[in-house]
C-alpha cells in the first residue's frame, strides 16, 4: 500500500536529512520542531502499459472519436512530442512517448496516411539534437522520419507560422502554420508537474514568441498563484493558455490528445537511497549513501557533471489518457494528485529547499545561476495550492553552490543576461521593460536559435519571470553554500551553514521561527491550509 | 565539514550501534514489518542444500546414530510417493527434526523444509542462520493467525519443495499426542498435496523438553514412516486432521505390537489412544518416560 | 496453554559481557547480550487452590530503570535470593481482569501494585509490617506458598507485566477510575512510588528541596513534592533540555543542569562551596532535603553533597554502587531509603494507602498523560530497551510495552 505524504516534526528521533545541493547533497541536522514535507511513496504503474495505451487509442476520453476512425488516407497528420524537458530526470529506456509514438504511428500506417510529419514541440526552447531525438522517439521512429519528417519545432521560421487570431482578452494566438493546416493534431505528452498538458501543449508547445509574450511576462505571473495550480482563477498563465487553447479549438484546428502520468520513483536502483524516508534506510543505504557521498565530493567536476547527466529515472507509468483536450486533463491531473498531493497545515516563516541538479532547461547541459533562480524561487516554490508554504515576507533559504558557469552552446543568451542585464537591475519589472524586446528580437541569437542548440534569446528572461512570484513573496532569500560573487549578482545572500542562514534571518523572521523543510525531489504539490 | 566529523554526524542521527528508531511524527505512516524478518531462502539455493546435506549426512546422521540407538522402518513406503508432500509426526523432542532430516530419503532430503517456530528458533542471528542452514527452516508464528507462515510454505510446495511440520504446535511436556491444530490439514487441503505421518517413538525418554542432549545409554529411538494420506473430495480440514492423528496412533501401535496386528486394530477402529491415561498430570508424565523396551533383532534359531 | 512472554533468564556470559562491555557499547545490551528472550511460556497459575487470584492481561507495561539496570547486569547481587528465575518482568502494568475477583468484574480496568506480601503470599500471621500496612517492606517475600520474588515481575510463578498474561493476588489490583487513559494508568506505579518518597522526606514548610533527576521518577516526585508538601524553594537537577523543561512545566522553582547544583543551592542557601582535589564541589551549607531520582552513583554524590548538616538524603530508586558517603558521616546526614509504596502517614495522623492517593491525584495530572513517549509490541523488544536506555537523551520519559499489539 503506497503511504501518503506526510509532514514529519524534527525531534530528538529523527536522523539527519537529505539536502539536495546541485551536483551533491548533504546530510542536514534540522532544528527541533522543523517540518519536513515528505511526498507520497511511488504508485504502483500500469501492469500492461501496451495494453493501456492502445485502450486508450480506441477508447478515448471526453468527446473525441477513436483514433482510428479520425485517420484517413489523404489527410495531412501532424504529431507535435514534449521535448526533453520532460521527464527529469530522463527516462529509462524505452521512454513512454516512444511506445505511444510507435502505436499511433502504426495506426497511421494502416489507415493509409501519407503527409505525416512528427514536429518536437519546443517552442522557444533549443533544439533537440539527432542523438537526444533517437533516444526520446526509438531508432524505428527516428528511421522512418529523421529528417524531413522529424524535426525541432522553429518559431523564428516567419514562413512557417500561422496567425489564427486574439482571444477575448486580446492576446495573439500565433502557431505553426502545418500544425494549423492539418486536418488533426495528436499530441504526445509526458505530465510530469501540474502545470504540464492540456491547452498548454499546443498552445504553448507550438507557438511563437508573438503568442508567449502575452502570457509569459511579469504581471501573468505574479498573478500565479501557483502556477502549478491550474484550477481557474489560482492561476493566470493557465487561464490564458485556456483562452488561446479554445480559441485554436473554435478556429478548426483538431487536437487529439494523449497524456501520460509517471510516478514518483524518481532516482535508480543504485540511488535508490534518495527515494527513501531517512529513517527507514537499513545499512546497506546508509552505507551506500556515504560512499555515495564521498565519491561525488572527491570526484573532479567533470566526472561528476557526467554521472550526474547520465542518471535516468526508474519511472514507471501511472496512466495514459486519450482523447478531448480538456476532459483527458482533468483525468491526467487526477493521477497526477493522487501522487504527488501532500495536505501541509498552515505557513512557515521560514522555507528551506534543497535545489536538485536537473531542471527542464539543462538536460545535457549546466545549470547556470539564472536556472538556480528559475528552479529554486520558481519551479520548487510554486509546488503549492492555497498559498505558499512561506509565509509573506518570510526567508527562504536554498542550498546550492550557484557556481559562475554557463553553457556557452545552449545557453548563449544567458551569459548576456547575466553580465549586462542583471549587473544592471534584478526587478523583474525593470528587466521587462528595458531589455526583453532588444533580446527577443536581436537576429545573432535567433540564429543560433534556429541553426544551433541554443535557447531562445529571450529565454533567460522567462526564467527569471518564473521566480518573479517566490522573489517577491519572500522577504529575503539566503543561499547556504553559494558562491558569494554570483549569489550578490542574483540579488540574494549567502550563508555557509544553516544555521549561519538562521541567524541571518533572524532580522527578518526573529529567532525562533517556524521552519519548513520541502523535501523534494521527488517532485510533489504542497496543498497548504 | 571535515570526514571526521561527519561521520560522527551519521553515526550520531543514525544511531550506529542501536536500533533504528523511528520519529515520533512518522510512526502513524511507518511500513508494515514484514512477517518473513529472517531471509531464509539461500538456505535453499543450490549451494546451501550442497551444505545442508554434507552437514546432515557427514555430522548429523553419524552423531545422532552414535548417541542414540536409532531405528528407522517404513521408508519403503515412500518409493512411490512423488513430491512435494507434507510430513508430520508427532513432537516431544528437539531430537524430531534432526530424525526426520537426517532419516529422509536423498530425494526428500534435498528439496525439504522444516517450519520452525520463529520466537524460539529465530531470535537471535545465529540460531536463525544455523536453523535455515541445517532444516532449511522456515519461520512460523506461533500465536496470532501466522498467515505469513501459511504463506511461505504455500510457496515453498509450489516450488515443489515439501515441508515438515509439527501439528501439535510445540513439545509435549509428558510424552503423549497433544491436539492437533489444523495448520497443516488446511494447507494439505488448499494445496492438494499427501501428508506422510512419522512416528517417533523413543524420542521423549532420550531427550524430553528441557534437554539439548540425549540421555547416556544409547536409549531406543525410533521411526516408522506411514502412507501418504491424500484428501479425499469433500473433506474438510477438521476431517483430515483427525485422519492424520489417527494415521500417527496407528504406526504407534504397530511399533509397540506389529503391522498386521495395527492394522486389525485400525479396521476395528479400536487403535489405542496416544492422548494418555487421564487423571492427575504425575500419570501422564510416568508413563510417558517409561524407558523403551530395547527390542534386539528376533535370533533365527535359538 | 501457554503465552507470549518477555522472560529474563540467569546468563552468565551475558551478565559478564554486559559489565564489561555494556558501558562503552550499550547498543550490545539491547542486542546479543541482553539476558530476555521472547518465548511461548507456559501460562502463569496461581498457587494450587488459593483464593484470591485472578490472571490478568496487560495493557500497557513499562520498563522501569530497575528494569534497565537488571538487564545491564547492574543490579547488586543482594537481590538474587529475592527473585526467582527465569522471571517475567515487568512491575509498572494497567491491564484488564480475565477472570472476575470479589468486587472487581472480569474486564475491569486495574492497575498493579506489585508487591508480592504476606496477604498474597498466604502468610498468616502476617508479618509485623504487613500487618502495619507497610507492604514494601514485607519479611516474607521469600516464602508462603509462592516462588521467592518480591514482586510481580520478579517471581516466576506470577509472571509479569512483559507478557500477554499474568496471575495477581487481589491484594494488589486497584480499579481504574473511568476516565484515566491507559498512559495515564501505567504511570500510577510509579506515581505512588514518587508520592511515597516525597512523603519520606518529611518535607517541612518552607524548607529548600534539591530534586536530582528529572526523569520519569524525577517528574512524577516533583509533582508529589508540589501536591502533598509545602516546600519553600524546589531546585531540580536535569540532564537533558526536554527533562529541564518539564520540570519547569511541573512546578520546579529553579532547573539546573546537574554540574551546576552546587552554585545554585550555594546561591539559595548562602553556604559556603568547597571545591575537593577530587570529587565533586560540596556545600557546607545547603539544601533542606535532597531526593536523589537518577539511581546513579553521581546523583546521590550530589544529593549527600548540596544538602545541610543534619539534612535528609531520600534515595528513590535503585542506588548506584560506589558514592562517598564521607558527607553522611561529617555532616551527620539521615539517609533514607524509600522503596516502592505502601501506606502513608497524613498530616492528621490517619493512614492511607499510597496507591489510593495516587489514583485520587491522577485524575487532576495532565502530565501524567504526556510522560509515556513511545509504546512498542512485544516483538520490537530489542527497540523498546534500546530506546529505553537512552529515553532522557531522546526526549522521552517512559517506554512502555503494549502486549496485545
Amino acid at each position: 500500500m503506497p503511504r501518503p505524504g506526510f509532514v514529519l516534526e524534527v525531534d530528538e528521533r529523527t536522523p539527519p536529512l537529505i539536502v539536495h545541493e546541485g551536483e551533491g547533497y548533504r546530510m542536514q541536522r534540522f532544528p527541533l520542531g522543523t517540518r519536513v514535507v515528505y511526498p507520497p511513496d511511488p504508485l504502483p504503474g500500469l501492469r500492461d502499459l501496451s495494453g493501456r495505451i492502445g485502450r486508450a487509442l480506441l477508447e478515448p476520453t471526453g468527446d473525441a472519436k477513436p483514433l482510428p476512425e479520425l485517420l484517413f488516407a489523404g489527410m495531412k497528420l501532424t504529431i507535435a512530442v514534449d521535448d526533453i524537458s520532460v521527464p527529469l530526470p530522463p527516462m529509462q529506456l524505452p521512454d513512454v512517448r516512444q511506445r505511444v509514438l510507435e502505436q499511433v504511428i502504426e495506426l497511421a500506417a494502416r489507415a493509409g496516411v501519407d503527409d505525416l510529419e512528427i514536429v518536437i514541440a519546443t517552442a522557444l526552447h533549443r533544439r533537440m539534437t539527432p542523438e537526444e531525438i533517437r533516444r526520446m522517439v526509438g531508432e524505428r521512429v527516428y528511421r522512418s522520419f529523421w529528417p524531413d519528417r522529424l524535426y525541432n519545432f522553429d518559431a523564428e521560421d516567419k514562413d512557417g507560422l500561422a496567425y489564427i487570431g486574439q482571444t477575448d482578452m486580446d492576446e495573439d494566438v500565433e502557431i505553426m502554420k502545418r500544425a494549423a493546416e492539418s486536418d488533426l493534431i495528436v499530441y504526445v505528452n509526458i505530465n510530469l508537474v501540474a502545470m504540464d498538458g492540456g491547452h498548454k501543449s499546443v498552445a504553448i508547445g507550438l507557438a511563437s514568441y508573438k503568442s508567449l509574450r502575452h502570457h509569459h511576462n511579469v504581471h501573468t505571473m505574479l498573478d500565479s498563484k501557483s502556477y502549478m495550480d491550474p484550477r481557474p482563477g489560482h492561476s493566470a498563465i493557465n487561464d490564458s493558455t485556456i483562452r488561446m487553447g479554445r480559441l485554436l479549438a473554435a478556429n478548426g484546428v483538431k487536437v487529439f490528445q494523449i497524456e501520460t502520468t509517471l510516478n514518483s520513483r524518481t532516482f535508480p536502483s543504485q540511488l535508490g537511497f534518495l527515494n527513501e524516508r531517512e529513517w527507514e534506510w537499513s545499512v546497506k543505504d546508509q552505507g551506500l549513501m556515504m560512499a555515495a557521498k564521498k565519491a561525488n565530493d572527491l570526484a573532479p567536476p567533470r566526472v561528476r557533471r557526467e554521472f550526474y547527466r547520465r542518471i535516468e529515472g526508474s519511472y514507471q507509468v501511472t496512466g495514459v489518457h486519450a482523447g478531448e483536450v480538456e476532459a483527458v486533463h482533468e483525468r491526467t491531473l487526477a493521477n497526477l494528485h493522487r501522487q504527488q498531493l501532500v495536505e501541509v497545515e498552515g505557513q512557515a516563516d521560514v522555507l528551506v529547499m534543497g535545489i536538485p541538479y536537473l531542471g527542464p532547461y539543462n538536460v545535457n547541459s549546466i545549470l547556470n545561476p539564472i536556472l538556480v533562480h528559475c528552479l529554486g524561487l520558481g519551479y520548487l516554490f510554486n509546488m503549492y495550492r492555497n498559498v505558499p508554504l512561506v509565509r509573506e515576507g518570510g526567508v527562504a533559504i536554498l542550498y546550492h553552490p550557484v557556481p559562475w558557469e554557463f553553457h556557452t552552446i545552449h545557453h548563449p543568451s544567458y551569459v548576456d543576461f547575466f553580465e549586462e542585464v542583471l549587473a544592471d537591475t534584478t526587478e523583474p519589472k525593470e528587466i521587462e521593460e528595458r531589455y526583453e524586446e532588444r533580446y527577443a528580437t536581436d537576429p545573432w541569437y535567433a540564429h543560433l536559435y534556429r541553426t544551433s542548440n541554443a535557447y531562445h534569446g529571450v529565454h533567460p528572461f522567462y526564467m527569471w519571470y518564473w521566480g518573479a512570484h517566490g522573489r517577491d513573496h519572500c522577504g529575503s532569500v539566503i543561499f547556504v553554500g553559494g558562491e558569494p560573487k554570483t549569489v550578490a549578482r542574483l540579488g540574494y545572500r549567502r550563508a555557509d551553514s544553516l544555521r549561519d542562514a538562521l541567524e541571518m534571518a533572524k532580522d527578518t523572521v526573529g529567532s525562533t521561527p517556524k521552519i519548513t523543510y520541502f523535501h523534494a525531489p521527488p517532485i510533489m504539490i504542497a496543498d497548504v491550509r | 565539514m571535515s570526514a571526521r566529523d561527519e561521520l560522527k554526524e551519521m553515526a550520531r542521527g543514525f544511531r550506529w550501534g542501536r536500533r533504528p528508531l523511528v520519529p515520533r511524527s512518522a510512526e502513524p505512516f511507518m511500513e508494515e514489518r514484514e512477517d518473513e524478518g529472517f531471509p531464509t531462502d539461500w538456505a535453499r539455493s543450490p549451494a546451501g542444500v550442497f551444505a545442508r546435506q554434507a552437514i546432515l549426512q557427514g555430522f548429523m546422521h553419524p552423531l545422532v546414530k552414535g548417541e542414540l540407538s536409532l531405528r528407522v522402518y517404513g521408508l519403503d513406503r515412500l518409493r512411490d510417493v512423488r513430491g512435494p508432500v507434507i510430513f508430520y509426526s508427532n513432537h516431544s523432542s528437539h531430537l524430531d527434526a534432526t530424525l526426520i532430516m537426517c532419516t529422509l530419503p536423498d530425494r526428500f532430503q534435498r528439496t525439504t523444509a522444516v517450519g520452525a517456530a520463529r520466537d524460539y528458533f529465530f531470535d537471535v542471528w545465529w540460531r536463525q542462520a544455523f536453523t535455515a542452514l541445517v532444516y532449511a527452516a522456515f519461520p512460523i508464528d506461533r500465536g496470532k493467525g501466522g498467515q505469513g507462515a501459511i504463506d511461505k510454505a504455500r510457496e515453498l510446495v509450489r516450488d515443489g519443495w515439501s515441508i515438515v511440520v509439527f501439528p501439535e504446535g510445540t513439545r509435549s511436556s509428558d510424552g503423549h499426542l497433544q491436539r492437533f491444530r489444523h495448520g497443516a490439514a488446511r494447507l494439505a487441503l488448499e494445496l492438494e498435496v499427501p501428508c506422510v505421518p512419522i512416528a517417533i517413538v523413543g524420542a521423549f525418554q532420550a531427550m524430553p523438553k528441557g534437554k539439548w542432549w540425549p540421555r547416556r545409554g544409547r536409549p531406543v529411538v525410533t521411526l516408522r514412516y506411514g502412507d501418504a494420506i491424500e484428501a479425499v473430495p469433500g473433506e474438510t480440514h477438521r476431517s483430515l486432521s483427525v485422519r492424520m492423528q489417527d494415521a500417527v496412533a496407528e504406526l504407534f501401535d504397530e511399533d509397540r505390537t506389529s503391522w498386521w496386528d495395527a492394522i486389525g486394530r485400525a479396521d476395528r477402529g479400536e487403535t489405542p489412544s496416544l492422548a494418555g491415561p487421564a487423571g492427575s498430570p504425575w500419570r501422564r508424565t510416568w508413563e510417558g518416560t517409561r524407558p523403551v523396551a530395547r527390542r534386539g533383532e528376533p535370533k533365527a534359531w535359538s | 496453554m501457554s503465552t507470549l512472554a518477555l522472560e529474563y533468564f540467569r546468563s552468565v556470559p551475558r551478565y559478564v559481557g554486559a559489565r564489561t562491555v555494556g558501558a562503552k557499547a550499550p547498543g550490545l545490551i539491547a542486542g546479543p547480550l541482553a539476558p530476555l528472550r521472547l518465548a511461548q511460556i507456559r501460562d502463569p497459575e496461581p498457587p494450587k487452590g488459593r483464593e484470591g487470584w485472578v490472571r490478568v492481561k496487560p495493557v500497557l507495561a513499562g520498563i522501569c530503570g530497575s528494569d534497565l539496570s537488571t538487564l545491564a547486569g547492574r543490579s547488586s547481587f543482594y537481590f538474587s535470593p529475592l527473585v526467582s528465575t527465569p522471571f517475567v518482568p515487568g512491575h509498572e502494568v494497567v491491564g484488564e481482569l480475565l477472570d472476575p475477583s470479589d468486587d472487581l468484574a472480569a474486564g475491569t480496568r486495574v492497575v498493579l501494585s506489585s508487591v508480592l506480601g504476606c496477604e498474597a503470599r498466604g502468610e498468616d500471621p502476617p508479618c509485623p509490617n504487613c500487618a502495619a500496612g507497610d507492604v514494601g517492606r514485607c519479611d516474607r517475600v521469600t516464602v508462603g506458598h509462592l516462588k521467592p520474588g518480591l514482586q510481580t515481575g520478579y517471581c516466576q510463578q506470577t509472571g509479569g507485566g512483559w507478557s500477554r498474561q499474568f496471575v495477581a493476588h487481589r491484594s494488589q489490583l486497584h480499579a481504574v477510575p473511568e476516565g484515566t487513559s491507559d498512559r495515564a494508568a501505567v504511570l500510577i506505579e510509579p506515581f505512588a512510588c514518587a508520592i511515597h518518597a516525597a512523603l519520606r522526606a518529611r518535607i517541612e514548610p518552607g524548607q529548600t528541596v534539591v530534586i536530582v533527576g528529572a526523569g520519569t521518577v524525577g517528574i512524577l516526585t516533583l509533582v508529589a513534592v508540589r501536591l502533598l508538601t509545602q516546600p519553600g524553594r524546589v531546585i531540580v537537577a536535569a540532564k537533558h533540555p526536554k527533562q529541564r523543561a518539564a520540570a519547569r512545566l511541573a512546578g520546579a522553582d529553579e532547573v539546573i543542569q546537574p554540574q551546576h547544583t552546587a552554585k545554585a543551592v550555594r546561591r539559595v542557601s548562602g553556604a559556603v562551596k568547597l571545591s575537593p582535589e577530587r570529587g565533586q564541589d560540596f556545600l557546607l551549607g545547603g539544601a533542606d532535603v535532597a531526593i536523589e531520582c537518577v539511581g546513579s552513583r553521581g546523583g546521590l554524590d550530589l544529593a549527600l553533597r548540596t544538602v545541610r548538616a543534619g539534612g535528609r538524603v531520600v534515595v528513590g530508586g535503585i542506588p548506584g554502587a560506589g558514592a562517598d558517603l564521607t558527607p553522611l558521616w561529617f555532616r551527620e546526614l539521615e539517609l533514607v531509603g524509600a522503596y516502592t509504596s505502601g501506606t502513608e502517614t497524613m498530616p492528621d495522623g490517619s493512614r492511607v494507602p499510597t496507591f489510593d492517593l495516587a489514583l485520587g491525584a491522577s485524575g487532576n495530572l495532565p502530565v501524567l498523560e504526556q510522560l509515556v513517549g513511545a509504546t512498542y509490541p512485544l516483538d520490537r523488544w530489542r527497540e523498546a530497551i534500546d530506546h529505553a536506555m537512552s529515553a532522557g537523551k531522546l526526549g522521552t520519559f517512559k517506554v512502555a510495552f503494549a502486549p496485545q499489539d
